[in-house]
């Protein structure tokens, strides 16, 4: 027997197939018992669905529709208030005042008379010295010979007392 | 003769105010029913169902005519209600929300037509506990269910509406009746 048409069953019961596969569901739905229970059962449960999902609390139409209108306008006027000559001065002339303060601070910035530093190059400054100390780490011996060297004298002095 | 859903929503591209005054009395209930039913919560609904007639309104132009006028609105409006579940998905785990109309009791406003009051009452029970189960479909699913049982769309439709294609349409449906169906059984 074919396969169950279980996807086909609800197009099948509102007549939205074509008529080719209206025929192929019937012919299914008399060879397959199981099918056709299931066909039965969704037609029940299609009829009960319309009442179970029920009515929303009622609405005065006049008021809805007076507070879409308001609603409207609200947005209508939120949209013009924007294409208006003040705020587009105000909205233009405030971008030009920041756009003039970042120059202004960025001039500022390279007129200080040093050399301008890239980012990488200040980061590699700032650890200089760490580097620097870092080769001092890598000998570490050597200053423990030095100490060793310092104290010579006293280590001699030791030995003739 | 009255003109049609698409030749008023060309005239609202337009800005024709009368043409928008007339669509939103054609779908207002509609829209508010639909967003209800996916949220459950009237102020909710209210709201999402006006903000999708305005963002009809901005978009009336873009409108190109390919689709029906209710498909192209059914979108705008459920897009809406899916992002609105999306975002408020965490903060209901933590908080119960009590502007929830999920207690009402759904058959009191629908009573369903029987004698038998031990019938009526467990008839009841399984509409108010099939009710429940579609609240807890996943979203996608729930849309599915809800436009073809709600607003009696067809499955291209709901394609269109969910932007998916009619093969996901079928089986999100096969998925939510089949989960459907398990809360009927069960009883």
């Amino acid at each position: 027997m074919a396969k169950h048409l279980d996807t086909d069953l609800v197009p099948y019961l509102r007549g939205e197939l074509p008529p080719a596969d209206r025929e192929r569901v019937a012919r299914h739905l008399e060879e397959c018992p199981d099918c056709r229970q299931d066909t039965e059962q969704l037609r029940d449960l299609l009829g009960h669905l319309s009442r179970s999902i029920g009515q929303p609390p009622g609405v005065n139409w006049a008021h809805y529709r007076a507070e879409l209108r308001e609603k409207l306008e609200a947005r209508r006027e939120r949209r013009v208030w924007w294409w208006r000559p003040a705020p587009l001065v105000l909205a233009a002339s405030t971008a030009g005042a920041l756009l003039l303060l970042v120059a202004v601070w960025s001039g500022r910035e390279t007129s200080t008379g040093a050399d301008p530093f890239t980012v990488e190059e200040a980061a590699i400054g700032r650890q200089l010295g760490l580097l620097q100390e870092y080769q001092v780490v890598e000998r570490l011996d050597l200053l423990e010979d030095l100490d060793v060297i310092s104290d010579l004298d006293g280590l001699a002095s030791g030995r003739q007392g | 003769m009255e003109p049609s859903d698409e030749a008023l929503c060309e005239r609202v591209a337009k800005r024709d105010e009368a043409a928008f005054d007339l669509l939103v009395a054609r779908y207002q209930e509609r829209a508010y029913r639909l967003a209800w039913s996916m949220l459950r919560n009237a102020e909710d609904a209210r709201d999402l169902s006006q903000e999708a007639f305005i963002r009809l309104y901005e978009a009336a132009g873009s409108f190109g005519g390919r689709s029906k006028f209710s498909t192209w609105f059914y979108r705008i409006l459920v897009n809406l209600c899916l992002d609105h579940k999306r975002k408020h998905r965490w903060w209901k785990l933590w908080v119960r929300d009590e502007g929830d109309d999920r207690t009402d009791p759904i058959l009191e406003r629908q009573p369903a037509p029987v004698t038998d009051p031990v019938d009526k009452l467990s008839r009841e029970r399984t509409m108010k506990e099939l009710g429940a189960a579609v609240d807890r479909l996943a979203p996608r699913q729930r849309a599915a269910v809800l436009l073809r049982v709600q607003e009696d769309l067809a499955t291209y439709e709901i394609a269109k509406v969910l932007k998916c294609s009619e093969a996901t349409v079928r089986v999100h449906l096969h998925r939510a009746l089949t989960t459907l169906k398990k809360t009927v059984e069960k009883r």
